[in-house]
């Protein structure tokens, strides 16, 4: 597989089939997705339930073998275990052993990782520091809150110091406090030069840190590019009040321009693509309508995720 | 950090989880308890009760061993899977395999102190009655510390791939059944028929043949115990537990964690 020097994580035509049951056909739940994740930044992996997030994430973690296609970390197959020596990982919901204390449990996976017996206690306490764990270090893990445990999950995924973090759903079962307080680490960690592959599903945390997302919709990705970009594109709307629009001129633009008509002739409101928006209203006023009002309107992620998902569907079910 | 070390890490943790779980101290509890009964046992017998004594005691430390080999052996692998233990440990770089060694090194090391445990009591309780101890008693402890690594591997490899409630089924199932394999080849090679020959010899080759571990006779009656009766059984169990281990962990290693 080449490898871009700064890329960090390559996905390349990767299949996943799983057998639902013993003697059921198989189920194909990655249709040969491809994306890549660069060297320092912060990824957004979005998707809605049952996409193949996190399938991909445990593909890229070797924790499930990829039924075909490529898949490379740090210029590495995920199938060999030595470069997770700078690897890290939140799973969804993470358990731990119960019987350790928070110390005892970082310790073991920072001996797990290779920390240096002279520098792992250090790494240990200063991670529990980070995380807001210190007062409870030496408490056992039944004891923990499932803040708490998401924090230790946090902190097991960095005692290693590991060049390339990968969260899933990192935010998830936190307060509001604690999702900015993990918010703020993930952007701590970009200053550090770490690279942050996170699967979300919150999509305003997406847009406050990630630097590009791939969006993934029933085991196929539907868009992959800059945050910015996304927004940029097709993302700026503008409200459109018309009156007098005659119905065949309103059917015209809604199919022409994509636009979403509602209202009836002496008041019709449109939401139009801005770049669509000169075309929109020069066609409203050959037409004679008179034109109420223009909005500027930015949509959120949430909507264009809303519609990427709907369209990866369309397609799905044209194929 | 080498191979071996991370197998030790992984070793050491889960022979510390066995420390602090009570229900193990309970089983502990009881094998001991039973030992001590022995005495009382043997008191209601007026011939040969140091021998009834030392029967009842190494009885019990097979019993309680092989009990809690099963019992914690088939959730070793099943339990780290389905609490989702294993994915963060296996996103460490540690291979499948030196997880799987580790795990199960850990559970003989702890099947091995608490085995200590009982035969501490089982020496204690003969040295107070005046029941002899001999050379033999170091050799039928030794051999059933290799059976009980034997059913731990058994277990492990039935938990690679199988519910709790069918490895137990299946380890406690060969582990009868392997004390029996040598009885059934011998009344089978007494049959008319080829194919029961064949069958019984058969079944005697591929299940273990647990009963060249027990040297429980010898010891309690004080007979002698060849090198051979020794070593043999050792090397044998040595590499069943290998080849178990090495299926066992073929088939981990091709497991997906969904």
């Amino acid at each position: 597989m080449r490898l871009d020097s700064s890329e960090i994580v390559r996905v390349a035509k990767v299949v996943k089939d799983f057998r639902p049951g013993f003697g059921l056909r198989r189920k194909r739940v990655l249709h040969g997705i491809s994306f890549s994740v660069r060297e320092g930044e912060i990824f957004g992996f979005v998707g809605p339930n049952g996409a193949g997030k996190t399938t991909t994430l445990k593909v890229l973690m070797g924790l499930i073998r990829a039924s075909g296609g490529e898949a490379s970390v740090l210029g590495c197959d995920v199938r060999e275990t030595q470069f997770r020596r700078h690897v890290g990982f939140l799973p969804e919901n993470p358990y731990f052993y119960d019987f350790l204390t928070g110390r005892e449990i970082l310790s073991f996976y920072a001996k797990l990782s290779g920390v240096a017996r002279t520098q792992r206690m250090d790494r240990v306490a200063t991670l529990l520091d980070w995380v807001g764990l210190s007062a409870a270090a030496d408490a056992r893990l039944r004891t923990y809150s499932k803040g708490m445990l998401q924090r230790v999950g946090i902190a097991q995924a960095l005692v290693h110091d590991p060049r390339v973090v990968f969260l899933d759903e990192p935010m998830s079962g936190l307060d509001p406090i604690g999702r900015k307080e993990i918010r703020d680490l993930i952007l701590r960690l970009r200053t550090e030069g770490k690279t942050v592959f996170m699967n979300t599903h919150i999509l305003s945390d997406v847009e406050m840190v990630c630097d590009r997302v791939a969006i993934i919709v029933d085991g196929r990705i539907t868009y992959e590019g800059a945050t910015e970009d996304f927004l940029e594109g097709d993302a700026r709307e503008a409200d459109v009040v018309v009156a007098g629009l005659p119905p065949e001129t309103g059917a015209r633009i809604e199919e022409e321009f994509g636009a979403a008509l509602r209202g009836h002739a002496d008041r019709i409101e449109m939401r139009v693509a801005e770049k669509r928006l000169k075309e929109v209203l020069r066609t409203t006023l050959e037409a004679g309508a008179e034109v109420i009002s223009v909005t500027p309107h930015r949509v959120s992620l949430e909507s264009i995720f809303l519609s990427a998902v709907e369209k990866g569907r369309v397609e799905d079910a044209g194929r | 950090m080498t191979s071996l070390a991370r197998i030790w890490t992984i070793a050491t943790n889960t022979t510390r989880e066995a420390v602090r779980s009570k229900l193990l101290y309970v089983l502990l509890f009881f094998a001991v308890a039973l030992i001590l009964a022995g005495v009382f046992l043997s008191a209601l017998s007026y011939v040969e009760s140091e021998r009834i004594l030392q029967d009842v005691g190494l009885g019990a430390i097979r019993l309680f061993g092989v009990a809690i080999a099963i019992f914690v052996g088939v959730n070793l692998i099943y339990k780290e899977v389905d609490r989702r233990t294993v994915y963060t440990i296996l996103s460490k770089p540690l291979s499948r395999t030196e997880f799987l060694l580790g795990k199960y090194v850990g559970l003989v090391l702890t099947i091995w102190m608490q085995m200590a445990i009982m035969i501490t009591a089982f020496v204690g309780v003969s040295l107070a009655t005046g029941a002899p101890l001999t050379p033999a008693h170091a050799a039928a402890f030794l051999l059933t510390g290799v059976e009980l690594a034997l059913v731990v591997a058994l277990a492990t490899f039935f938990s690679a791939f199988t519910t709790p409630m069918l490895a137990s089924f299946f380890s406690g199932g060969i582990w009868f059944v392997g004390h029996l394999t040598r009885d059934l080849r011998d009344i089978g090679g007494g049959s008319d028929l080829e194919s029961v020959r064949r069958f019984t010899a058969l079944l005697h080759r591929v299940l273990p043949d647990l009963e060249s571990f027990n040297l429980g006779i010898e010891a309690a009656h004080g007979l002698p115990v060849a090198a051979a009766d020794v070593w043999l059984p050792l090397l044998y169990g040595a590499g069943y537990v290998a080849i178990l281990l090495v299926g066992a962990a073929t088939l981990f290693e091709r497991r997906d964690f969904r």
